[in-house]
């Protein structure tokens, strides 16, 4: 079986639920598998290679499938690299969403091991797992069973629970913490925002335009400037009109000037990590005992 | 031990205690939720260019609105997504609901084009439907250029979008007639790169204010047809359809919370260079 022929059929949607099941139990015995051979035989240096090796292969793959001349196939301009791009982009989200996993494996940890030892704020890592513990169940079960509220309008218990949970908990704390940041910037503002210069000057009159342009007691406070007329070009000074030439012929140049640097620096940064340049990348700053596990680290320390 | 003065009207100009600071401009966004003084909103161009785009999208083509927001910027992306849900119908299109970038948010969004679908009659699968979340970001947004139905698989409901009325006839790119992105994020990025930049598809974006300065230059580029910044831009385009909702009382408050902070900046300022005069005679 050809190369893409085979990989599009390893990352082609499951059939049926079985097909689905069995593809996941398979790929999580596999992957365990690898995962333990490696950490058993793969020292430092051997760890390093496969990583880095990876990370080139990957970019080389869509770097030469950009890049690569193409000829016209059923209408779509494709070269011998374009059926592997497909795969390798689920391949790149499924490694993604191990992440996930990662993340919560994580704070399990850290949660788990303030909770056990009583440290200050463990009632925090409490309610942190009580949450994780309860959203995870209710979404599960919501998920699974797809019931739809009855003909009077009830919801069945496990998703009026989440109703309370996500619209009466979740949703207002999450929005209560970020509309704090308005009281720390008008705080802010108010504490930092002096005219020690000429530039400090110039950035608080463009502010103050800009912040009276964005709201309508601005366009109100000089709607009785004329825009037609013969003094039509006095129109020029409405708040309005000032905070948007500010924001195009001023913003707009800064803003580009700012993405170019920034696309450049980022390709920049690209091409070390990929071909394994950047300081930090993977394990060289790590010391080579929490590389090499608990029996090397021990030998160091002995 | 030296004594120390006790400061002078001027320093304590500048030294308002923060606790004082955090009571007034509570008091005034309270105040203008309860008792707004409402101030015409005149829509501006990048709002237009939105309003414009939507009602410039052919009949049998469909909209997107990729809803990449949840609740810690509901306050702006929440007014902006059910204004442009309300212009969409009322130019009598189809729109599909996406979201790539927050799972939680799916629901939000969701609520609200509910809400505003069963004010126009609009039914699900048919005039509107939600996609749901989808991982993998640039990945979805390629796969969708090429075969939506692959891409997307199934919706919010488990339902395969191939099942849905709506979605007859929706193969691919082409069959997109303008992409609205919603977010707090840089998630226009990804529809400027993939689907604008290489189709050519129509894409407008609604984003926090305080994002909207870096999008400007996509806007003098005619990459984006238009831009809704903020509570304004809700605001702006609830002006433009006639009827004023969230948006509308948003702008209340921020007006007079603007006019707030720039009074506490003009009293620092003020208590600085007379301290300043007074300590140079």
């Amino acid at each position: 079986m050809p190369g893409p022929l085979l990989a599009a059929a390893l990352f082609a949607p499951a059939a049926n639920r079985s097909d689905l099941l069995l593809r996941l139990f398979a790929s999580v015995v596999l992957s365990a598998v690898l995962l333990m051979l490696a950490h058993k035989f793969l020292r430092r240096r051997g760890r390093r290679v496969l990583i880095v090796a990876v990370t080139f292969l990957g970019g080389l793959l869509f770097t030469l499938e950009y890049f690569w001349p193409t000829h016209l196939v059923k209408g779509r301009q494709v070269n011998f690299l374009t059926d592997w791009i497909e795969p390798a982009t689920i391949a790149l989200s499924i490694i993604g969403a191990f992440t996930v996993g990662l993340g919560v494996h994580s704070l399990t940890q850290v949660h788990g091991r303030l909770l056990l030892r009583r440290r200050p704020g463990w009632h925090n890592s409490l309610a942190f797992f009580i949450s994780m513990v309860a959203m995870f169940v209710l979404v599960l079960w919501d998920f699974s069973a797809k019931a739809k509220p009855s003909a009077a309008g009830v919801l069945p218990f496990h998703n009026a629970v989440y109703e309370i949970l996500f619209n009466g908990i979740y949703q207002p704390l999450i929005a209560a913490t970020f509309s704090l940041l308005a009281f720390y910037i008008a705080s802010a503002a108010y504490r930092a925002f002096r005219i020690r210069s000429a530039e400090a000057a110039l950035m608080m009159a463009a502010a103050f335009i800009v912040m009276l342009a964005q709201v309508p007691l601005g366009a109100w406070l000089t709607h009785g400037i004329p825009q037609a007329g013969p003094l039509g070009y006095l129109g020029f000074f409405r708040l309005e009109r000032l905070g948007d030439w500010i924001m195009k012929s001023w913003n707009s140049p800064a803003q580009r000037g700012i993405t170019f640097g920034v696309a450049v620096g980022a390709l920049a940064m690209s091409l070390r990590i990929w071909l394994s340049l950047e300081r930090g990348t993977f394990f060289s700053q790590q010391p080579e005992a929490s590389v090499e596990g608990n029996s090397a680290g021990s030998a160091t320390e002995s | 031990m030296s004594q120390t003065a006790s400061p002078s009207l001027w320093q304590r100009l500048q030294q308002i205690p923060r606790g004082y600071v955090y009571a007034l401009l509570a008091a005034v966004v309270v105040w203008q939720l309860v008792w707004p003084i409402r101030l015409p909103i005149a829509p501006s161009t990048p709002t237009d260019g939105v309003f414009d785009a939507i009602r410039a999208v052919p009949n049998d083509k469909l909209i997107i609105i990729s809803a990449d927001w949840d609740a810690s910027t509901q306050a702006e992306t929440g007014p902006q997504t059910t204004a442009i849900m309300h212009a969409i119908f009322r130019a009598k299109r189809k729109f599909a609901l996406l979201n790539l970038a927050t799972p939680a948010g799916v629901k939000l969004a969701n609520d609200r084009a509910v809400a505003v679908a069963k004010q126009y009659g609009a039914r699900y699968g048919v005039d509107w439907c939600n996609w749901g979340y989808k991982y993998g970001g640039s990945n979805v947004v390629i796969g969708l250029a090429k075969n939506i139905q692959a891409a997307i698989q199934i919706d919010h409901d488990n339902t395969p979008v191939g099942k849905l009325p709506m979605m007859a006839g929706v193969k691919d790119v082409h069959d997109i007639g303008l992409v609205i992105e919603v977010s707090g994020s840089q998630m226009t990025e990804l529809w400027l790169q993939f689907f604008q930049g290489t189709y050519g598809t129509p894409l407008a974006n609604a984003v926090t204010a305080v994002m909207a300065p870096g999008y400007y230059p996509y806007l003098d580029s005619h990459q984006l047809q238009g831009m809704l910044v903020g509570a304004k831009g809700a605001a702006e385009m609830e002006a433009l359809l006639r009827s004023p909702g969230q948006g509308y009382a948003i702008m209340s408050a921020q007006s007079w919370a603007h006019v707030l902070i720039l009074l506490l900046i003009v009293v620092g300022n003020l208590g600085y260079l007379l301290a300043r005069k007074g300590e140079r005679r």
